[in-house]
């Protein structure tokens, strides 16, 4: 028993030495989340607890019109989107990239501080995925986004 | 032997020191197990919200440092709790303490017209500036509320070494929030401090800048 254990230990040793550590590294952060949201503070807070308690690559766009342009050139894994904002509101964003055969399979999750039904119903029929009120729980988010995303 | 700890210690003394070794490698019992893990679990909870709070301290502490650069002082403010706390209904009166008066700096989601009823005198407005400290509804006893407080959730108090300068007032939360929470206080207590500093620092970078 005691040899198998080691056996394995120097397997897994040998194999981390054979894969470079940037390799190791993009191996690890393979997802691709593009956020988008106007408030500055709400960017910073989502960017601390991807870069603490994930793995994910996040990009950021401050308004719809900039994450439909972000979306098309980068084809995130995910989109978590605010709904209230200028140019182009989330919803419309949402709309639009469902429309487009390139983004159309990309999930959306609307992130918004609108809890009440008609809005999450009006979120849902534009085409998103799921639907998070603000303030956001930690937990709650990245239990969401393993579900889509995997581990 | 005092004040030598254990070096004065015989070898032939050495038996007590074993036992809660031998204690120690008892196979605990299931209750014992069971407590263990509710002590694990009640410590992670805990760290979780430690961390769930030191994330938010330090976005808001980020975006009130933005804000001195971008000149939107009353925005991060405003931008910090509607993200964070859950309000969008939220108003910044100046404090002028030769005449107890306040006056509307800047609102967000509420109608400003409705904002001329707050006097220093009486209700949450008064007792936080008399008695020094932001005030919070649920914690009011019902009879001291003015009417044209029903929809104020707290006053934060903007105070400068001892001298108030203002106040942040947090009308209703959002749908989805009922109360506000522990990791809620900590940020409003965080803003008393730091969001008077970046207000007063833009107020004297408009005086600067006007001849």
């Amino acid at each position: 028993m005691e040899r198998l254990r080691k056996c394995v230990t120097e397997e897994e040793k040998s194999r981390e030495k054979s894969i470079p550590r940037g390799q190791r590294m993009r191996e690890m952060a393979t997802k691709k989340i593009l956020l988008v949201d106007d408030s500055c503070t709400a960017r910073l807070v989502n960017r601390m607890i991807f870069s603490q308690k994930t793995n994910y690559e996040l990009i950021s766009a401050v308004d719809g019109k900039e994450a439909v342009e972000r979306a098309q050139r980068e084809k995130p894994d995910l989109i978590l989107m605010d709904i209230v904002m200028p140019r182009m509101t989330g919803l419309e964003a949402c709309r639009a990239l469902k429309k487009d055969k390139e983004t159309e399979k990309i999930p959306i999750i609307l992130l918004t501080t609108r809890g009440e039904e008609r809005f999450v119903q009006e979120g849902y029929a534009s085409g998103c995925s799921d639907y998070l009120t603000k303030p956001v729980n930690d937990a709650e988010l990245l239990d969401l986004l393993k579900a889509y995303l995997g581990e | 032997m005092i004040g030598t700890g254990d070096r004065g210690r015989s070898p032939l003394h050495a038996g007590p020191r074993t036992k809660p070794a031998i204690a120690n490698s008892r196979v605990p019992s299931g209750t014992e197990q069971l407590c263990l893990q509710v002590q694990q679990l009640s410590l992670r909870q805990q760290m979780e919200r430690n961390h769930f709070l030191l994330e938010r301290l330090h976005a808001s502490s980020a975006r009130l440092i933005q804000s001195l650069e971008t000149g939107d002082a009353f925005e991060a403010v405003a931008e910090i709790i509607g993200n964070l706390i859950g309000s969008e209904e939220v108003a910044i009166f100046d404090y002028c303490a030769s005449n107890e008066t306040f006056s509307l700096a800047w609102s967000w989601g509420v109608e400003p017209v409705a904002m001329r009823h707050f006097t220093s005198g009486a209700g949450m407005f008064g007792r936080a500036v008399r008695e020094g400290t932001s005030q919070f509804r649920e914690r009011q006893p019902e009879h001291l509320l003015l009417p044209s407080e029903n929809q104020l959730t707290a006053c934060v108090l903007l105070k400068s070494s001892h001298e108030v300068i203002g106040i942040i007032a947090i009308f209703g939360l959002l749908p989805q929030k009922n109360r506000l929470e522990w990791t809620d206080y900590e940020l409003i207590k965080f803003l008393e401090t730091y969001a008077t500093i970046a207000i007063q620092f833009q107020r004297l970078q408009t005086k600067q800048v006007a001849p």
